[in-house]
């Protein structure tokens, strides 16, 4: 008898139960009433009564040996059932991306200056894209037949040679003089906006682009503090280490003019990059405003938007920036 | 420009400069170098050879093996010059020299020892054209007598040389190797156009001294302070040669000298003379007209040369005419020229346009035998008017428009009588002619010292500050009256050749520039503390913009600039604003609306397969104001920030969980619905509808907003027809006006109680507009109510024909309580009321 509950138990330890037919099997064959357990339970009364306790024990251990195989192999197909899953609830299967917005570059760009320059203590000020001859031309020095003047290189809406005159403007600079008309310094401010020239289109020039211009109007300003306030700018947008040179140039509204130069490392060598224009304003530009040059001296800046986010982004044609392929824009996130 | 370093160092010594800094110096004072290129060679690996012998090569017939004595070594080298022959002295490129003349693609040639066809090859005989020396490419250069005429003039005399093998090949030939330094000059800077300018603006910078051999003939006015009287030759009057001149035109002409040469020979330029000139990219004509530009490159006074036997009759006039003129100009272009252009005339009629270019008629020729040479000041407006309207710019009307100076004429043009003399003999008139109008005054200007260093932010001393200008050639005398006063003035006398120089502050530029702005020490910057917020309306339009992007919108940039037919279609075209010098017809128009550039971006894309497009922009557009609104900037245009929001094809891909889904129009009135919640705006807005293609947005009695579902016709203009495209267009400058825009947010208490939901749906005719009974729903300005929502649309027979159930799911919410059905029971009954006066619509029992 002990030898055959020792049979049994071996018989229930290698049991295979992988399917849910094979575990019915096991339960008919071993737990049911009419089963191996039971069957031999029957038997009982045969055994001597000195082994009784013993086998008893033995048949117990059995049976929840069987017990707990059923349901240990069980609970491994329920598992194995919750994992299944229909066709459509494979949670694996791809899905397109929700709508995304994304700024334009020049936006970016333009964002990232003016948070430099609002560090810098500037504050922001916006004028018309539609201007007049004195904001954009007289009143900013522009002798009159600066050949900017021309047909050839400015778009005109209205022409008489006056005043009056009015342009796509040229630059940002007419806010200058639309600022200083309306605030008394000291004035601190940028510019940014889109600006126009007479060109035709192609991978180098496009007839409308974006500039960021900045001026600072106070008793003290010097062109020491300029060109500090130009280097901070560089080193925030371009990099603490950014190598930089200023040298003379010229500008109808600033006297003495200067522009700024950052090396620009490339494949072959690198070169100087020309960044930006600027100088002390011109007095000629604050007796415009009625501001005396003798009390008040200031100085101005002017960058180019597209040109930095072409530098910055590794373009080549400025065309890309207006034709607003989704291939491109959503390349800026 | 182009400025050649050995041509600059005829004015200045430049031995211990590198080409490098050079560059840099000149670009540091402002004259910005873009190019440095170098021409010609320094022969290095150029030996002079020796051919011992010359046998044919075993292997090709048109090739022989020369053994060439190199004083050091005796090599073999193949040649397949038909010339070549023993006991020739001739120029060997050895190994490692590199052959100034370009190959046919444009890069170099650099010898390497070699094997041609078999035999080894050690170098190469070169021709006088692989050289650079000459234009001879028939055979190579022998070195012998024909050396006498030397590159360098100055050389020729003593051109006795004792070829030996060995020798480096420059002892022979000199080196041809030279800089050219390309120029980017600013406007302001007229004097700086010639090798002298520069070399006086670089002598200044490096404090090296500057010569020039132009002196100022005796009776004449200078201003650099040279003086020749002593030297000059011939004697100033009105006539030159028989030769009167008559200045009619005298707002256009001040000064006119004119020197005759009789029994000149036209010929080619020395070799030397060709070299300068092509050194800077001109092509040499013939003796005289060289010499008339060298002297133009050389001191940037325009010269012209006319044939005097050409010249009809004994005056020349210097007038305008008040008509036009039909004229052929040295070119062979017969040109129109504007009335009022200044013109040089012989008796009978012009002969040249002034300043600009000479005339066909009168031009120097292989047959000219005396000439007249032209040296004169003309009006910078003049002539850029001239040079404009002819669209002819020459290397004189640049420098013309721009403003030569006054005190050259004489000089220049006796140099040139000089040289000319020199190159192509005759002789030069006993007197030549110097008409002054007006003479030039020496201008004067004061400087302070205190203000340069206000200006700058520097510490210069006034005694450094005079270093510098008189380094620049501004005499400065400080008065003794005037150093009394508290700042010292410096009194300046400002060198003719600088017309920008005209008041205290181009003075302070001159100082800055030439100490180096690089060199002004960083202020201990002042921290600028403005306290004031940024401006409201840059951050409403950042905040709108965000907005956009939040909702998933990508941002576009859209030409300001459109077609006047594309913007006719948005706005009636006497509002539109074209400009008057259109690059392309495509861009004539300001744009009235964002909507076409919309549009045409979304084409664009639908044709490059990016079929799912959520574009926004803003951006200015454009239209003549009307007199009971002007415009805020100018008072003709009204200018207005807009801003755009389109979608256009499909909302969704096909995929596995939904088939491709199509915009619709109430996928942008969505997002708009979104915009103003976001904005806060929701409770302020109301809708009209236009047509059943637009909507209409308000805040109170401006409309702030339209939505647009293009019509077909519009739709395939852009090839959109399949495509379903739908934007709306707000006006931000409007909107902001109204400061409903705030980013004030007070926090309201979150409700504690449920809200209660009661749906009702109304019976009504076919054209009632749902959104109509929103919106009287709305004004019944019930409370409690939250939120009115259509949650079914039915038509059927079993309501009736030409009737439709709109079914509302309405929102009730009271702060203080749970809300049950009868407490929404009274406000219901006013809806239905409402409903029912207004449009007659039935409640629908179930």
């Amino acid at each position: 008898m002990i030898d055959r509950i020792h049979a049994l138990r071996s018989e229930i330890e290698q049991y295979t139960i992988e399917y849910e037919d094979q575990l019915e099997q096991f339960r008919l064959e071993y737990l049911s009433r009419n089963g191996k357990i039971q069957s031999m339970f029957k038997e009982m009364g045969t055994v001597a009564p000195d082994e009784r306790a013993q086998v008893g024990k033995l048949m117990n251990e059995t049976k929840n040996l069987a017990q707990a195989r059923f349901q240990e192999a069980k609970d491994l197909l329920d598992q194995q059932v919750a994992d299944s899953f229909s066709t459509l609830e494979d949670i694996s299967l791809p899905v397109q991306p929700s709508a995304n917005g994304t700024l334009h570059p020049l936006s970016i760009v333009q964002r990232e200056i003016k948070q430099i320059f609002y560090r810098l203590g500037f504050t922001i000020a916006h004028g018309p894209e539609l201007e007049d001859d004195f904001h954009n031309f007289t009143a900013l020095n522009f002798p009159p037949d600066h050949p900017a003047r021309d047909m050839q290189d400015t778009f005109f809406v209205r022409k008489s040679n006056s005043e009056a005159d009015l342009v796509l403007r040229t630059h940002t600079s007419p806010v200058q003089i639309r600022l200083l008309k309306e605030h008394k310094p000291p004035v601190r401010a940028i510019m940014p906006g889109r600006v126009f020239r007479n060109e035709s289109v192609t991978a180098k020039s496009y007839f409308q682009f974006h500039q960021v211009e900045g001026l600072y109007v106070d008793k003290h300003v010097t062109m020491a503090a300029l060109i500090d306030t130009l280097i901070k700018f560089v080193k925030m947008m371009y990099g603490k280490d950014v190598k930089y040179q200023v040298r003379p140039s010229f500008f109808p509204f600033t006297e003495p003019s200067i522009e700024m130069d950052i090396w620009w490392d490339h494949k072959d060598g690198g070169r100087w990059l020309e960044i930006l224009g600027a100088g002390m304003v011109d007095p000629n530009v604050l007796q415009a405003v009625n501001i005396d040059p003798e009390e008040y001296r200031g100085f101005a800046f002017g960058m180019g938007v597209d040109r930095i986010a072409l530098l910055r982004y590794g373009m080549d044609d400025i065309r890309t920036l207006y034709e607003n392929d989704t291939r491109f824009l959503e390349q800026f996130h | 420009m182009l400025i050649s370093k050995n041509w600059l160092s005829e004015h200045m010594d430049l031995s211990g400069n590198s080409d490098e800094e050079i560059a840099g110096k000149l670009t540091m004072i402002g004259l910005e170098v873009d190019e440095i290129i170098h021409r010609g060679s320094d022969f290095r690996h150029f030996s002079v050879g020796y051919i011992k012998e010359v046998s044919a090569h075993p292997n090709a017939d048109k090739l022989r093996l020369c053994m060439v004595d190199l004083g050091d070594d005796i090599v073999q080298i193949v040649c397949g010059a038909p010339n070549v022959a023993a006991g020739q002295f001739v120029p060997v490129a050895r190994p490692g020299a590199v052959i100034p003349r370009d190959m046919p693609d444009g890069s170099k040639l650099i010898i390497k020892k070699s094997k041609l066809r078999g035999e080894v090859s050690n170098g190469m005989i070169c021709s006088e054209a692989e050289l650079e020396l000459g234009q001879d490419h028939s055979g190579i250069m022998v070195l012998g007598h024909q050396l006498a005429d030397s590159i360098h003039s100055s050389d020729s005399s003593e051109a006795v040389f004792s070829l030996k093998p060995g020798l480096p090949l420059t002892s022979v030939v000199g080196s041809t190797a030279d800089t050219v330094f390309d120029i980017a000059l600013t406007p302001n800077r007229p004097d700086a156009a010639s090798h002298l300018g520069v070399a006086r603006d670089l002598g200044a910078a490096l404090d090296v001294s500057v010569t020039h051999g132009y002196i100022e003939p005796q009776g004449s006015e200078g201003s650099d302070g040279s003086d020749g009287s002593e030297n000059s030759k011939v004697a100033a009057n009105n006539r030159s040669n028989g030769i009167a001149i008559q200045i009619s035109d005298t707002q256009k002409c001040t000064r006119y000298v004119a020197v005759s040469i009789e029994g000149v020979t036209i010929k080619p330029s020395p070799d030397w003379l060709k070299h300068r000139l092509e050194s800077i990219g001109l092509r040499s004509v013939n003796n005289v007209v060289d010499v008339t530009n060298y002297i133009l490159h050389d001191i940037g006074q325009p010269l012209h040369a006319f044939d005097l036997d050409q010249v009809r009759g004994s005056a020349i006039h210097v007038q305008s005419f008040d008509k036009k003129v039909s004229f052929t100009t040295l070119d062979g272009v017969e040109r129109d020229v504007p009335a009022d252009t200044l013109f040089i005339c012989d008796d009978e009629g012009p002969v040249a346009i002034a300043g600009v270019m000479g005339g066909e008629n009168s031009e120097v020729t292989n047959q000219t035998s005396r000439i007249l040479i032209e040296s004169a000041w003309f009006a910078p407006s003049a002539v850029r008017r001239a040079a404009k309207s002819l669209s002819l710019q020459t290397d004189s009307s640049y420098r013309f428009e721009r403003g030569i100076d006054p005190a050259m004429q004489a000089k220049a043009a006796l140099k040139a009588a000089e040289m000319i003399q020199e190159l192509a003999g005759g002789v030069i008139s006993e007197s030549y002619t110097d008409l002054i109008v007006s003479p030039f005054e020496i201008k004067e200007v004061d400087l302070r010292p205190a203000r340069v260093n206000q200006i700058l932010g520097t510490d210069l001393s006034s005694a450094e500050i005079q270093q510098i200008l008189n380094r620049l050639n501004i005499k400065t005398v400080v008065d003794r009256k005037d150093q009394q006063r508290e700042e010292g003035y410096i009194h300046c006398e400002i060198p003719s050749y600088r017309p920008d120089i005209e008041r205290e502050i181009d003075l302070i530029e001159e100082v800055g520039r030439i100490y180096d702005y690089n060199k002004i020490p960083s202020p201990e910057m002042s921290v600028f503390v403005d306290s004031s917020p940024l401006p409201e309306w840059e951050r409403f339009v950042e905040r709108m913009r965000d907005t956009a992007v939040r909702l998933g919108f990508r941002e576009i940039a859209g030409n300001s600039l459109l077609s006047r037919k594309e913007a006719s279609a948005w706005l009636d075209s006497n509002l539109l604003i074209d400009t008057l010098n259109p690059v392309s017809h495509e861009t004539t128009t300001l744009r009235p609306t964002l909507a076409a550039g919309f549009l045409r971006n979304a084409s664009f894309n639908v044709n490059r397969r990016n079929r799912s497009n959520r574009f926004f922009e803003i951006g200015s557009i454009f239209q003549k104001a009307t007199e009971d609104k002007p415009g805020k900037w100018i008072p003709s245009v009204l200018e207005r920030t807009s801003m755009l929001l389109g979608i256009s094809g499909i909302r969704s891909e096909e995929t596995w969980n939904s088939s491709e889904t199509p915009f619709t129009l109430f996928d942008i009135k969505s997002d708009f619905m979104a915009f103003l919640q976001q904005t806060g705006l929701s409770d302020s807005v109301s809708e009209v509808v236009l047509s059943p293609r637009e909507l209409q947005y308000h805040m109170g009695p401006h409309e702030i907003a339209r939505l647009t579902s293009p019509a077909p016709e519009v739709l395939s203009e852009f090839g959109l027809e399949k495509s379903p495209t739908y934007f709306i267009e707000i006006d931000l400058t409007v909107l902001f006006d109204t400061k409903k825009v705030t980013r004030d947010v007070r926090f309201k208490k979150i409700p504690k109680f449920p809200s209660f939901e009661f749906d009702a749906a109304f019976i009504v005719n076919q054209e009632v507009r749902a959104g109509e009974m929103v919106e009287t729903i709305r004004t019944c300005e019930l409370p409690s109510l939250k939120n009115i929502q259509v949650f079914d649309l039915y038509e059927g027979d079993s309501i009736g024909k030409g009737k439709k159930s709109v079914a509302f799911r309405l929102t009730f919410l009271d702060p203080l309580k749970t809300m049950n059905i009868n407490d929404v029971e009274p406000s219901v009954k006013t809806i239905e009321t409402a409903l029912m006066q207004k449009y007659q619509a039935k409640l629908r029992s179930e």
